[in-house]
Parts: C-alpha cells; structure tokens; sequence
C-alpha cells in the first residue's frame, strides 16, 4: 500500500468553489491537496456550462464557465494546491489522534487535519449502457469513451453514443480496426460540425457503418464478449457480433459514497452551521451545491463566500489558542508574502 | 438544525406527458425519477435542486417550483402525489421515447392524456 500522504487541508472537488476554497486557505497559510474526479479542473463550469456566459460573479460582467475557471486558476497559482486528478473518493474515516483519513478509488491515502467537501452534485462518472452484463468485460472489451483506449488493431470495434468523442473514437480507429460501427438510437449527432462532416466521409467511403438502435443485452461465450443485442427501428431485436465496445455516452454526475461517511445530512445534502460552514464533524466543511442551510441558494458567489468563512473556521480547528485576525489583501505584508509579492 | 423550511423541488410538467425522453435521469444525481406509463415524475423528497436535469429535457419539461409556468402550478402536488404510486418505479438509466414522443412534444393541455 503506498504511503499516505499528510496534510493540512484536502479540498475534495476542484470545480469553481473548491478552486476558491485553495485561495481562501492560501491566505490563512494552509497548504491544501485538491482532489477531484474529472482529468481537468473546473467541474461543472467545465463540464455542464464551459461555452455559456455566467452573468453574475461580483466585478466580472460576463464570463463563460472555462473563462471563470482559467481566472481561478491564476488566482491560487500562487499557493501552488497539489492537483489528483481522475480520482474519486471512497472513504473518511476519523483517526486516533483526531485527524482525518480519506482514501481515493485508485488506492491514494491522505490523513488530513481538515477535510473541505466541495462535491457539487457529487463526482461525474462516465455513463453505461443501461443493460446488464457488461462488468466482467471492462477494461478487456467493453471501454469508456473516456477512458485511455487500447489499439482496436485487426478487432471489430462497435462505438455507441452521439457526440464528439464517439465520433472521434470511430475516426481514432479508420485504418487500424477490422470494422468499425456506431450505434445510436437515431442518426443525429450532437458533435462539432467538422468531426460530423469527418465521419460522414468515412461513412460514404464505407469505412464506418452506422446503426440506429436501441442496445438490450449482450452474447456471450465461455468468457468473451461476442455481440451487442439490440431493437433495430422496426422494434426486432438483433445480434451485433463485436470484439470490443467503446460506450462514448458521456458523463453524468452522482452523489456517490458522501452519504456512507456518517456527517449530518438533510435531502442528501451536508448540514453546516453558516458562521464557519463546519458539518457535525470536527475539521470537516462543506461549501457550494453540497451544502444546505436555511435560505441557501446554489449560486457560484455564495459557495465563494462560504469557502472564505470555512478557511477561517479552518484556522480555528488547526490553530485553536490563535486568535485568527482579519487582514486585507491591499495592505497586510503578512498575505503579500503568501501571495508571492515579497 | 431544524428541517429547512425554504426546501424547493424541481417539478415536471405537463410538456413530459406522452414523451418520457428519460434524457433527464441520466444526470440526476439523486436518482429521484419515477416512471409512469407515459409521463416522468419528480420525487420532491429526494430531489436537491441542482437543476441539472432542467436543459437535458428535449421538451422542455422540467422547471424550478418557483419558476413554474402559472398554467402548471397543479404539477407540483401532482409530482408528489406521482411519486408515491406503487407501479412508479425508481429509473436511473435513459432509454427510448414513447414511439410517437415528436409528434406530442409541442402539444399543450396534455393532462388529460396522463395514464397513472
């Protein structure tokens, strides 16, 4: 088992609120670990809204969620948060001494002194064809669009979704793979016009098939994968042979294992009290869309001023005979040489 | 602390009826769609008002309670009461439309046409 990693702060979610809950703690001096699901940072700016305008961050009158995102980043740029990437977490647990031990899907430990939930609607995880039987086969047939894919090299390769990473999975393998299919459930694309006009040549060069369908199961034998079942539009069901099946359907956020991890919740939501945005765990707080309290509002600029008054609170737990002072940006020398400008 | 008293829901509307595209269940979070026959409902007890769901709807079904249109006010209760019918069971995964879900998607006044 690899050797937990020790901090004082562990930010998990690197969407808008989590970014700023790095900077907030970087003021107070407390170096954070961030952790989020996704191979990027920026959550759901980055995943639901990037090319839509966000018209109400205080000073900024319009801006689009990856706009918003790359503006976070240069901000805690100078706090220098350690990024995990693509990792989902499973498990807190308290620990003898009062601490926090939290541990990822791919094994990561970290025994932390707080804890910052920043989870939005929870992690985004890339979704499956609604029809059983497809686990044994992961990561040797069947395959994430997501996911690093392997050679399709001589396979008969079946892709299922409608937008540009199943289109570009089918282009990824024009030349190498034995055929290529894509299946969905109605020829209509929801990709980028040149990687539609791409497929579509391939397509017409007869290099790429298409299949409007409905997937219902799978065949099997002995332990292979052989055919995708599926509804054709005249509602019979046929056997697509395959050897291996890229299901390219995107991604969808979910609330996950949170709820196992005994905090106080209401409606699948973390109570805090809203003087330091603590759960009922000591050293645990929750900003942004996670959290519920009386008049919350799910607003990008109230989970900014939630993770400010949780790093104070966070300066309480690790510091507790501290006074902790408030001090400005604009004159203390104390948050420009935090900052880097001394 | 004390239930919040400001809890919202998000509510489907009569737009759903005879449609169910089921785009919407994919990215709940919560898992909170029950399916009827020919129309989807919100559970309110387990929705969280992320509102993920609401630009999903290719029929544009699904609304904030306190953005409902005044026409659709009665959704709300419906939802709920929806919710709590036996044979409306929890979906989590999309799949087809009703066969003829395009031809009744811009059709107005469908409540009659819900089937329980």
């Amino acid at each position: 088992m690899p050797t937990p990693i020790n901090t004082d702060a562990l930010v998990i979610g690197a969407g808008p609120v989590g970014l700023f809950q790095a900077f907030q703690l970087g003021l107070q001096g407390i170096a954070c670990h961030m952790v989020d699901a996704l191979p990027h940072v920026g959550g759901q700016c980055a995943e639901l809204y990037a090319d839509k305008p966000i018209y109400d961050i205080p000073g900024i009158p319009v801006c689009t969620g990856r706009e918003l995102v790359e503006r976070l980043q240069q901000q805690i740029a100078p706090f220098k948060p350690t990024l995990h990437l693509g990792q989902t977490i499973e498990t807190l647990q308290a620990t003898a001494d009062g601490r926090w031990s939290v541990t990822s899907q791919t094994g990561t430990t970290w025994i932390t002194q707080t804890v910052f939930i920043a989870a939005g609607v929870g992690a985004f995880v890339p979704r499956s064809l609604p029809i059983e039987g497809l686990q044994p086969y992961m990561g040797r047939q069947v395959w994430f669009g997501s996911q690093e894919l392997p050679s399709f090299s001589g396979q008969n390769l079946l892709v299922t979704g409608d937008g540009d990473s199943a289109l570009q999975t089918c282009l990824d393998a024009l030349g190498q793979a034995a055929s290529i299919t894509l299946m969905h459930r109605r020829e209509h694309f929801s990709a980028s016009a040149e990687r539609i006009q791409a497929f579509q040549t391939a397509q017409d060069a007869g290099q790429i098939r298409f299949v409007a369908g409905q997937p219902t199961g799978v065949d099997t034998t002995a332990d292979r994968l052989t055919a995708l079942r599926y509804l054709n539009t005249e509602g019979e069901e046929i056997a697509l042979p395959c050897d291996q099946l890229v299901m390219a359907l995107g991604l969808s956020p979910k609330l996950g294992p949170v709820a196992q991890w005994g905090l106080d919740m209401e409606r699948k939501q973390l109570q805090v009290n809203t003087e330091t945005f603590a759960t009922s765990a000591p050293g645990i707080f929750a900003v942004g869309d996670i959290n519920t309290y009386p008049g919350k509002k799910k607003l990008i600029l109230c989970g900014f001023h939630e993770a400010t008054l949780a790093a104070f609170g966070a300066a309480a737990h690790l510091w507790p005979q501290d006074k902790t002072l408030l001090q400005y940006t604009t004159t203390s020398t104390t948050l420009h040489k935090r900052l880097g400008l001394l | 602390m004390p239930p919040n008293e400001f809890d919202m829901t998000h509510v489907v509307t009569e737009n759903c009826i005879r449609c169910k595209y089921t785009d919407c269940v994919d990215v709940c979070p919560v898992d909170c769609f029950r399916e009827g026959p020919n129309f989807l409902t919100i559970d309110p007890d387990e929705c969280i008002d992320c509102a993920v769901c609401i630009p999903e709807c290719p029929a544009n079904a699904i609304f904030a309670e306190e953005d409902l249109p005044k026409d659709q006010q009665h959704m709300t209760a419906l939802n709920a009461e929806l919710a709590l019918l036996p044979n409306w069971k929890s979906i989590t995964k999309r799949k087809a439309p009703l066969p003829d879900a395009d031809d009744w998607k811009d059709k107005t006044g469908k409540l009659a046409e819900l089937v329980r």
